[in-house]
């Protein structure tokens, strides 16, 4: 039985721990905490640890899920926790005042894990983003020289979830999915 | 001030044993309240710490079926780290010396961590 391990990461509030419990097929642990700074961050409770659960897939293979705390003062848990990874989601919360600061703040923090592994980034929260716009996130991209999966998703949703999961996956063995070859065909 | 009764409980418990040599009260997100440690500790890194140890240790001792935590105890060869709720909505974070008389820690540990609670 095979164990994979990915790590969902991103600024407070973008979604980390939704993501998991949508994507989860296990009640999850979560380690939320009553935040004191509840006002500024946009509400009222906060991971202090980690998230934990896992996706049990047909072939009996589990990806196991981990959430990282959002605060900078955590850090020391995005350590632990890419410990054995094979790759690496971002969320950005697209409402936030400054958020392609936010995305480049997390490639930077985790460039040595993305560049052994790889990472798919999902923009959230943009149902309450007046002009989403992920141009900005490409070209900062492009600019950290990374050529990954990007678009927006709704951590709620569980479709749009495992579209970032997959094209994760994806990146790491472009063979997952692909269709068995067809048979030879003649036609141009 | 609640902070400087806070501040008092510390003195008083880093006084009680040399044992005991820095102490901190922090709220469960990880957030310093208060503190008497080192200069060369980092009040966040502390607080941070100590918010995530506790909260880990909660819900390890809910799954694996030990009830309610109580404490949790860590120990380098260099000496101790003791993390108790404090109320509901704080932590207070002792460190002891590798040398400490556990049993006389715990207890003055416990006795003001229920003072604290009643000042958070």
């Amino acid at each position: 039985m095979h164990h994979h391990k990915i790590i969902f990461t991103g600024p407070v509030g973008s979604g980390k721990t939704t993501a998991i419990e949508t994507l989860s097929d296990v009640p999850v642990v979560c380690t939320d905490q009553r935040a004191t700074d509840s006002n500024e961050i946009g509400k009222p409770n906060t991971t202090v640890a980690m998230d934990y659960g896992k996706i049990l897939l047909k072939s009996g293979e589990t990806i196991h899920l981990y959430g990282t705390p959002g605060q900078d003062r955590f850090d020391f848990m995005w350590d632990i926790l890419t410990e054995g990874g094979i790759g690496l989601i971002i969320l950005v919360d697209d409402s936030n005042t400054n958020p392609s600061d936010d995305l480049a703040r997390f490639l930077t923090a985790f460039s040595d894990f993305i560049h052994q592994t790889a990472v798919a980034i999902g923009v959230t929260h943009t149902d309450i983003t007046v002009l989403p716009d992920l141009q900005r996130y490409h070209r900062l991209l492009e600019r950290f020289e990374l050529c990954c999966p990007l678009f927006e998703a709704d951590a709620r949703d569980p479709r749009d979830m495992s579209r970032l999961m997959e094209s994760l996956l994806l990146s790491l063995d472009p063979g997952i999915h692909a269709p068995p070859p067809e048979d030879n065909d003649e036609t141009t | 001030m609640r902070i400087d009764m806070i501040d008092s409980v510390l003195s008083d418990l880093n006084g009680s044993s040399a044992d005991i040599e820095a102490s901190s009260v922090v709220s469960t997100d990880g957030l310093i309240i208060a503190a008497q440690l080192p200069s060369t500790m980092d009040e966040d890194r502390v607080g941070a710490m100590s918010a995530a140890m506790l909260s880990l240790g909660d819900r390890t001792a809910q799954e694996l079926g030990r009830g309610t935590l109580d404490q949790v105890l860590v120990k380098g060869d260099e000496g101790y780290v003791l993390m108790i709720h404090a109320g509901p909505d704080a932590v207070l974070t002792v460190l002891a010396k590798a040398s400490a008389r556990l049993g006389l820690v715990f207890l003055d540990v416990k006795r003001a961590a229920e003072s604290i609670a009643k000042l958070v």
